[in-house]
């Protein structure tokens, strides 16, 4: 069962392979920009946040937005790309294996490019700058960065699969994505909302991504509440990406 | 059971649109059958409904017995597909892209592995294997795509216009593979061009509109033509002008030109004279009577205008 999965996940991670240092490059950079940005550059005019430095409030979070973009970039255009531009779809589909095989393969390759790329950026950052973690902590770190990984390679592939201009992935980016991130506490503590809108913002599952994983890492414990929202959140994710795929698929 | 392929009063609508119509056909097992028609006759539509990836609005097509809507996995499993436009992965090697179907048909390594370097070596692509198809010529990609179809030994191979855009020595060398093919499997082939269908294909059906028109041999579809009288007219001035008459003569079923030459079918015996009488003999090189082709039976079947 899902052989066919297995082997398009194969494929890409081949791809990846081959690429592998441009890509790192690629996706280091960014974050370590904003580290060093926003947490040196900005160090004299922010106290401690939370009761941390910055930097280090400031660190599980770029990491986390790290790997939840790069599931939401891969899947997105990858499955644009194989869909529009290579039409390998459509060699995929007419072998034994379902549509269930390719949109999974392609949710699972997202999620897995993700989660490397995370961690790439947390070594990174490990190496180039006093930030340090508990290695205990780690687990529940990354039960939400696999669960953040999940959501956003599902909507990557649903956002793929629906577009067919590749300059309205672009603006989906750009007007939705980056504004959840942003907005959802990877550079300032949802606390710091104004009381009448705290509450819509906690609900939103980014909020929850980013909150439950700063604190997962850097105290040790795990909020069990925003664990639940983002388990919800990716069941529905992964309900929704196949469904869709398979209507698309379809016409 | 002696059909590899059936399809049974298939309709395929698209809202309004009827794209084919009742459409029905039999092809009996290690038969080279062609479809014929213009754009939008509906010949893809049907490689799409029999290869799975389309659904039928009503009737039932099988392949090798099996229904495409309620087994298609396992169609699937004995088909092979070369589409009208190369879907080749152009971040996998050659090679790569092989094991690739190989993989998604669950063939064992070993076997996959001595399967694909006979193939290889079939479409003279063995020196190539490691490098990537962006870097091949039309000619070489399209030999690929045939030989990624062929992995996993298909009983049925469908090839959708499978030598478009090619020049004609690589349009040569994809018929030899498809000729050597002939004895171990079935080939369901759409094509434009009739040169191909007739020197290919023990069948072929010409359709227009989703429905069938004609269905023979090649021999037989000219032998329809028969009584029909196709001549070749060349001018040695004024061609154009000739060109407008000729298109405007209502017992001219067909023309066809090349340079200052044409090739025209009348609608009888009896309209050469009143031809020759509009045209005059003071710019004719050359008139003499020609034995039908295969194009003529097309033009004659599905009318002059162009289609988008």
């Amino acid at each position: 069962m899902f052989k066919g999965a297995f082997s398009i996940w194969n494929r890409d991670m081949l791809v990846l392979r081959r690429s592998l240092f441009t890509e790192l490059l690629a996706v280091v950079a960014s974050p370590l920009t904003f580290y060093l940005a926003f947490g040196f550059g900005l160090k004299g005019y922010i106290a401690n946040v939370e009761g941390v430095p910055y930097t280090v409030f400031m660190a599980p979070g770029l990491i986390t937005m790290t790997a939840v973009s790069a599931a939401f970039d891969e899947s997105a255009w990858s499955m644009w790309f194989h869909r529009k531009v290579q039409r390998t779809i459509e060699a995929y589909r007419v072998t034994p294996i379902t549509v269930y095989d390719i949109v999974i393969g392609k949710i699972i390759s997202g999620f897995t490019q993700g989660a490397f790329k995370g961690v790439a950026v947390a070594a990174v950052i490990f190496l180039l700058t006093g930030f340090r973690v508990t290695v205990a902590h780690l687990a529940g770190y990354l039960a939400f960065i696999v669960l953040g990984s999940m959501i956003f390679s599902c909507l990557g592939t649903v956002c793929g699969t629906l577009l067919d201009k590749p300059e309205t992935i672009g603006k989906v980016q750009a007007v939705v994505i980056m504004p959840l991130i942003f907005m959802s506490g990877v550079f300032f503590p949802v606390s710091s909302y104004p009381a009448a809108i705290r509450g819509y913002v906690t609900a939103i599952p980014t909020t929850a991504l980013f909150e439950g994983s700063r604190v997962a890492l850097l105290a040790g414990s795990l909020n069990g509440a925003y664990l639940a929202i983002l388990a919800l959140s990716a069941a529905v994710a992964f309900a929704g990406a196949v469904a869709i795929f398979n209507r698309k698929i379809e016409e | 059971m002696d059909s590899a392929l059936s399809l049974r009063a298939v309709t395929k609508r698209y809202g309004t649109l009827t794209a084919v119509e009742s459409f029905s056909l039999e092809v009996a097992r290690g038969t080279i059958f062609a479809l014929l028609g213009p754009n939008g006759a509906g010949k893809t539509t049907i490689i799409r409904i029999l290869t799975t990836l389309l659904r039928p609005t009503s009737g039932t097509a099988l392949v090798e017995g099996h229904d495409v809507q309620r087994d298609g996995r396992e169609v699937r499993r004995l088909i092979g597909v070369v589409p009208q436009e190369n879907n080749l992965d152009r971040y996998l090697t050659a090679r790569e892209n092989l094991v690739l179907q190989a993989r998604l048909h669950g063939m064992a390594p070993s076997d996959s592995r001595r399967r694909i370097d006979e193939l290889l070596e079939l479409v003279g692509l063995t020196g190539r294997q490691h490098d990537f198809p962006d870097t091949f010529s039309g000619g070489m990609q399209r030999r690929l795509v045939v030989a990624r179809a062929l992995v996993h030994r298909p009983r049925v191979l469908f090839l959708d216009e499978p030598t478009t855009g090619l020049d004609p020595q690589s349009r040569r060398a994809v018929w030899e593979y498809i000729e050597s093919l002939k004895d171990s499997m079935t080939i369901f082939l759409t094509t434009h061009y009739m040169d191909e269908a007739d020197a290919l294909c023990d069948r072929i059906v010409i359709m227009d509109h989703g429905r069938a028109l004609v269905d023979g041999t090649a021999a037989r579809l000219k032998e329809r033509m028969a009584h029909a009288h196709v001549y070749e007219l060349q001018f040695r001035a004024n061609a154009d002008r000739y060109e407008t008459m000729l298109g405007g003569f209502p017992f001219v079923r067909s023309l066809r030109r090349t340079g200052d030459t044409f090739r025209l079918c009348l609608a009888g015996e009896e309209y050469l004279k009143p031809l020759m009488d509009a045209i005059g003999n003071e710019d004719i090189r050359k008139l003499c009577l020609l034995e039908p082709s295969l194009e003529d039976v097309f033009i004659e079947l599905t009318g002059r205008e162009v289609r988008e």
